[in-house]
């Protein structure tokens, strides 16, 4: 870089939207994204491939790399780990690992703004009835009417794999404000729009178009984040965080009992 | 898109990632092998007794960079991809969440180092691998690739130009063989544990049945895994050595015969052995007695070439770019891809 502009490359794959985005030092950015149809091997490198023509680079002049790494669909995450590893592998750069939620609740301060944001839940599908979450809390002490504060240091609940009715009963429970609304976003918002919309004060009017977390808003906050100190990890150490324990089944294993067990009839 | 020929390829990273081995070669050419590093995950689904999808996804992404790293490193190549003229990956048949890591990084180093990226098919990369060990076998050959998922006669006439003659209609081989070694008590992979305990036994205790299907070309092991299990019922006190070296004889002898005549009607110059099970001793010997009986080569790769490997997914996608040409990054990976007949 040495004192030139800094050109970021994001990768976001987390849910069903795939895309990439370059920002070069916030003023310059170009995004590019595909939603639906589980296409994130098909898209992701030719979002890249776009994103570094749009902005007049090549590949060759990124400087940094950040990647979404979950929680999330695990081979959305798999597809976008696999390529900022490598890209960073190829490069000799390093990557910044953010997580979704962070990223989703980013994108809710940019798009509500302040003070329709204060407390934001992001919820994330998991799918099999259950879903990621986390809660933020934007204190105006600490974070004023900062727009671009960082969602991590706003953090009240860490990230957790919940069943929808669970999360919909602890946020029942919780203490807040009068006329505090509560700004709830995510693909899991979504899909249990229905239930969430039962907790008092629950604000679902960005569920949609916040459905998904942004290439470009994890760029911007992956830049704060450098900005501020944060460094890149070398590749090895880049894993996606599943949050979910891997279902250990192999096709056959209902037909092969083992020994000793009754062998059911061909 | 359209693409053509790239005739000025030399050396060509390979990827392989398509079920539980996490492989990178560099090869030159298409035919010298500069480097092979494959890391097994065999004993991270010992116990399950098979590749579970899940756990060899998050496998792969965790070896990835220390696997290529490594293949870069033995190849005298820095990451920066000095010397790569090309990454080639396997992008079909397998676990659809193992194929992805594997096309992703590929993708990936191609637009990081800009050199085309090819998406070769796997059951390719496996008939390709003989040739890497012999290139003068002569044409046409016939090729038994016999893996935990595959079980595929083929005919091949030249270089990329395949015939299929015959498949499975139920089991691959090798799964029958994990199947059996697992309801034997003999652990996983189930090949070589029952390779090793039929040492000991009597092929001739047990008269297993032989599925020849009307002496078509088609392969079927259902009927044998449940008889092995019915025998097993029946005479609890069998030797397990018996049982085991009774079962092997029965694949063996089934493949060998199919083989033979398939070798015998295409007049094959040579027989190739290819995919995880040609490892196993006695289909090894069976063949090498059958080809000298019949006046054909008999090609045997080395182990280490005729289990899943990089080197020749390198030495097909260095073929493929020469003759046909790259292929789009929006390639995507396909778990059911064919073997397209081009004979
Ligand atoms: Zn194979």
């Amino acid at each position: 870089m040495g004192g030139g502009s800094m050109n970021l490359l994001a990768i976001e794959s987390a849910t069903n939207l795939v895309g990439a985005a370059l920002v070069t030092d916030g003023d310059s950015a170009a995004e590019r994204s595909h939603q639906g149809g589980r296409m994130h091997a098909e898209s992701l490198a030719p979002a890249i491939e776009e994103v570094c023509a749009l902005s007049g680079l090549t590949v060759r002049d990124i400087d940094a790399i950040a990647v979404d790494t979950g929680p999330g669909l695990f081979t959305g995450l798999r597809v976008g780990v696999a390529t900022a590893k490598a890209l960073a592998q190829g490069l000799g750069l390093g990557v910044l690992a953010v997580s979704s939620l962070d990223i989703l609740a980013a994108g809710a301060r940019e798009e509500a703004g302040p003070g329709r944001a204060r407390t934001v839940v992001v919820v994330v599908d998991a799918r099999r009835g259950e879903v990621f979450a986390s809660r933020y809390h934007f204190d105006d002490a600490v974070s004023g009417m900062d727009r671009a504060v960082d969602p991590a240091q706003a953090r009240q609940v860490p990230p957790e794999l919940v069943t929808p009715d669970g999360l919909a009963e602890s946020l029942a429970d919780r203490d807040h404000g009068p006329g505090e609304s509560l700004l709830i976003v995510g693909d899991g918002a979504v899909r249990y729009r229905q239930l969430l919309s039962g907790v008092p004060a629950a604000d679902l009017g960005l569920a949609e178009r916040l459905s998904s977390p942004s290439p470009l808003t994890l760029a911007r906050l992956a830049l704060r984040r450098m900005a501020a100190g944060a460094e890149p990890s070398p590749p090895t150490d880049l894993l996606p965080d599943y949050r979910r324990e891997a279902d250990a089944r192999i096709n056959w294993e209902q037909r092969i009992p083992p020994p000793g067990t009754t062998w059911p009839s061909p | 898109m359209t693409t053509h020929p790239i005739p000025s390829i030399h050396r060509v990273l390979g990827i392989e990632t398509s079920c539980d081995e996490t492989a990178a070669a560099v090869v030159d050419g298409g035919a010298v092998i500069v480097s092979s590093i494959v890391s097994s995950q065999i004993a991270l689904h010992a116990r399950f007794g098979g590749v579970v999808p899940e756990l060899a996804g998050r496998a792969h992404v965790e070896l990835l960079t220390p696997v290529l790293a490594e293949a870069l490193e033995a190849a005298g190549s820095a990451t920066s991809g000095s010397g790569i003229d090309a990454v080639a990956v396997t992008y079909g048949p397998g676990l659809i969440g193992s194929l992805l890591v594997g096309v992703a990084e590929a993708k990936a180093l191609a637009l990081a180092w800009d050199v085309p990226f090819v998406g070769v098919n796997h059951l390719e990369a496996h008939l390709f691998a003989s040739l890497l060990e012999q290139p003068d076998l002569g044409w046409p050959l016939v090729v038994l690739l016999v893996s935990g998922g595959h079980t595929l006669l083929v005919e091949v006439s030249g270089p990329g130009r395949y015939r299929l003659i015959g498949g499975t209609v139920d089991d691959a081989a090798g799964e029958a063989f994990d199947k059996v070694a697992r309801f034997l008590g003999l652990g996983y992979p189930g090949g070589p544990a029952i390779d090793a305990i039929a040492v000991d036994g009597d092929p001739q205790a047990f008269a297993f049945p032989r599925a020849f299907m009307a002496e078509g070309y088609d392969f079927s092991f259902s009927g044998l895994k449940t008889s092995v299990v019915n025998t097993v019922r029946k005479h609890p006190d069998a030797a397990t050595e018996d049982v085991a070296a009774s079962f092997r004889q029965a694949v063996v002898d089934v493949l060998v015969a199919k083989a033979r005549r398939a070798a015998r009607d295409v007049g094959a110059k040579a027989l190739c052995l290819a995919g995880g099970v040609a490892a196993n001793s006695l289909l090894r010997q069976r063949v090498e007695q059958a080809c000298a009986e019949d006046g054909i080569g008999a090609f045997l790769p080395s182990p280490a070439l005729c289990t899943d490997n990089a080197a020749m997914v390198a030495a097909a996608g260095w073929w493929r770019l020469r003759n046909v040409g790259a292929s789009p990054l929006s390639l995507g990976a396909d778990p059911n891809l064919r073997l397209v007949p081009t004979a």
